[in-house]
């Protein structure tokens, strides 16, 4: 059963121009996004996840310039060809995106009943009193108690977690058929993360949405994503289902990035980490960008970029050493059981 | 809302010196309300056929009560003194609203022009930001009384153009304070949210980023509303602002030119002449400035 993808991104440079040189945020990324799914990305900060959605949403800084030859195709149109106006239709409407900061996101000076009103006016052809109605509507929606009253109230008087849903509301009011969440839960506590995500699996089940859920956190991956991108230095390094990431993962830097992670399983004296650093973006090393910190590397790595390889059908690594890191993972786990 | 008003209120009325302000404003207001009752248009040396004095065409002419043009000291039919036949009470009284009516239109149009120069070079930047930053400092470089009087000689004199002068080179200080502003603000995450939901530039300038800037503009502006008077006054006392006769206290200021410095051996014999209209104007700005602290206390959030 093929389905369609709703969002194709295919071979996305973003560069930014800075007095230092090119940043090359994002560097021939290639996903796609089916409907209703929930595909997550995941990165170290500086990985390019964010320009990732930002290009998407078309709404990069000045001087950073989506490069020609990249596409990112939304239900058969091609973004990156849209007139501003035409661009701006869509957004908010068919696509919407919300942050990592709920104590910014709103503005200050307006009600949260205001902003999601204005949303809804702006690309729906209703009334004030309907519009009124359905943002009540979406804050009954999003879990907010006592919506008819708080609709009323200012940004500052609600709590953080009262802030997120009020985002999700207002990017939800339009019922958009992709929802852009970057690092939606990461300003919030642990307790208030797990609702926001829980709100966010029961809308999108609701709408029928697609969510692209951008991320460090792998826990919050594992929990909610269908499918995963793992970036790296704005690259994919691994793209495939959930569950075959998490138990065979096929890239040094995924197995880095999941060993990294407290396990209650097996004792551990102290947590893996990745040695090395993210490598500066106006520097990336030749060769495959995560030979500075790869065990598996060598004289190869140092040169070529590796290609995306086919694992299997969903499943792709950019690694020359794929198969070997299968070997080194069946080996470690046989010396765990053991 | 109206908790928030009330606690910004009660805040604002704490404060000895924002009483100060608001109290002398509001008299001011009073005056400028009620100055054909407290100095009626009318001139008693010409009366009509029924023995009615004549009203004034335009009462902002100052009448001429007397053909003698020096100084008579204050008395009980013009407690202020007069000078050059006039009277410096009526002048004073109907000079308040000639310094509402240059303050007031200086300052909105001027603010208008800087809040729209400065917020499209904030908002859109890069070169837009760059030739519209130029211009602005070419404007800053020229010395505001020389441009002000290069400016009056062409247009002529008169205190319409004195206005124009102003308005034209008035407004760099809002537009260099709004930009910068609104480079701060549009960084926040409000803005970029406000775009992701496609919602239009201008009205993402006018609804998502001025609110959140304007009050610095504001007090800056109140702030400016007193000097401004000073400034038109200076011009008027150059002889380029108001005609001869029009009640402008700058303008009442040019007549004692030849009476600063009073008679011989008695410095303070011609006071009154400069005292009025001078009193007049330090307490008008004294108002405006003190107003000005007033808000900025109210509204900056860092001195909270």
């Amino acid at each position: 059963m093929e389905k369609k993808p709703l969002l194709e991104v295919k071979n996305l440079k973003t560069y930014f121009y800075t007095e230092d040189g090119i940043v090359k945020a994002v560097d021939g990324v290639d996903f796609e996004v089916y409907p209703g799914e929930t595909l997550g990305i995941v990165g170290e900060s500086g990985s390019g996840k964010s320009v990732t959605s930002l290009s998407i949403m078309r709404l990069l800084d000045p001087n950073g310039e989506i490069i020609e030859g990249s596409q990112i195709i939304f239900e058969g149109k091609n973004l990156l060809e849209l007139s501003d106006d035409e661009m701006r239709k869509i957004r908010g409407n068919d696509i919407a995106m919300i942050f990592q900061e709920p104590m910014v996101a709103l503005n200050p000076v307006f009600t949260i009943g205001e902003q999601i009103m204005e949303a809804i006016l702006l690309h729906q052809d209703v009334s004030k009193t309907e519009a009124r109605k359905m943002a009540i509507e979406m804050l009954q929606k999003v879990g907010i108690p006592e919506p008819e009253k708080r609709i009323d109230e200012y940004p500052h008087e609600l709590s953080g977690g009262m802030r997120q849903r009020a985002m999700i509301a207002m990017a939800l009011s339009c019922r958009p058929k992709l929802l852009i969440a970057d690092e939606p839960t990461t300003a919030l506590d642990v307790t208030i993360q797990a609702q926001i995500l829980e709100l966010m699996k029961e809308l999108q089940k609701e709408y029928g949405m697609a969510i692209i859920l951008i991320t460090h956190d792998v826990g919050v991956i594992a929990e909610n994503a269908d499918r995963v991108v793992v970036m790296y230095g704005g690259m994919v390094m691994e793209t495939a289902n959930v569950r075959e990431l998490f138990k065979e993962m096929r890239h040094p830097y995924t197995w880095g990035l999941l060993n990294s992670l407290p396990r209650l399983d097996i004792e551990q004296e102290r947590l893996y980490n990745i040695p090395g650093i993210v490598p500066d973006p106006l520097h990336f090393p030749p060769g495959c960008r995560f030979n500075t910190r790869c065990e598996f590397a060598d004289e190869k790595c140092r040169k070529e970029i590796p290609p995306l390889y086919e694992v299997n059908k969903e499943h792709f690594s950019r690694c020359f050493y794929y198969q070997k890191v299968e070997e080194a993972q069946k080996l470690k786990k046989a010396g765990e059981s053991a | 809302m109206n908790t928030e008003l009330k606690r910004t209120l009660r805040k604002l009325f704490k404060n000895p010196s924002a009483i100060l302000g608001f109290s002398l404003l509001t008299f001011f207001i009073i005056v400028a309300i009620f100055a054909p009752l407290i100095s009626p248009p009318i001139n008693p040396m010409f009366p009509d056929e029924n023995g009615n004095p004549m009203k004034l065409d335009n009462p902002y002419i100052m009448p001429i009560l007397s053909w003698s043009s020096d100084p008579v000291p204050p008395s009980k039919d013009h407690p202020f003194g007069m000078i050059a036949g006039r009277d410096i009470l009526y002048g004073v009284v109907w000079g308040t609203r000639t310094a509402f009516k240059i303050g007031l239109i200086v300052v909105t149009a001027s603010t208008f022009f800087g809040i729209i120069i400065g917020s499209i070079a904030g908002y859109f930047g890069g070169w837009v930001d760059e030739v519209l930053m130029r211009i602005t400092d070419v404007f800053l470089s020229i010395p505001f009384l020389l441009a002000a009087m290069v400016l009056t000689t062409i247009l002529g004199s008169g205190l319409d153009k004195v206005m124009i002068a102003m308005i034209i080179f008035g407004w760099m200080a809002t537009a260099r304070l709004i930009r910068a502003n609104i480079l701060q603000v549009k960084e926040e995450q409000f803005v970029l949210a406000a775009k992701a939901l496609g919602i239009k530039n201008y009205i993402i300038i006018l609804r998502h980023i001025l609110p959140n800037t304007i009050f610095p503009v504001l007090v800056q502006a109140t702030m400016r509303l007193g000097s401004l008077v000073i400034t038109a006054a200076a011009l008027s006392f150059l002889g380029l602002g108001a005609p001869i006769g029009y009640a402008d206290w700058g303008s009442m200021l040019n007549y004692t030119r030849n009476y600063i410095l009073g008679a011989s051996g008695q410095a303070l014999a011609y006071w009154y002449t400069v005292f009025y209209p001078g009193i007049a104007m330090v307490l008008f700005v004294l108002a405006w400035n003190l107003v000005g602290d007033a808000l900025r206390d109210v509204f900056d959030p860092k001195l909270k």
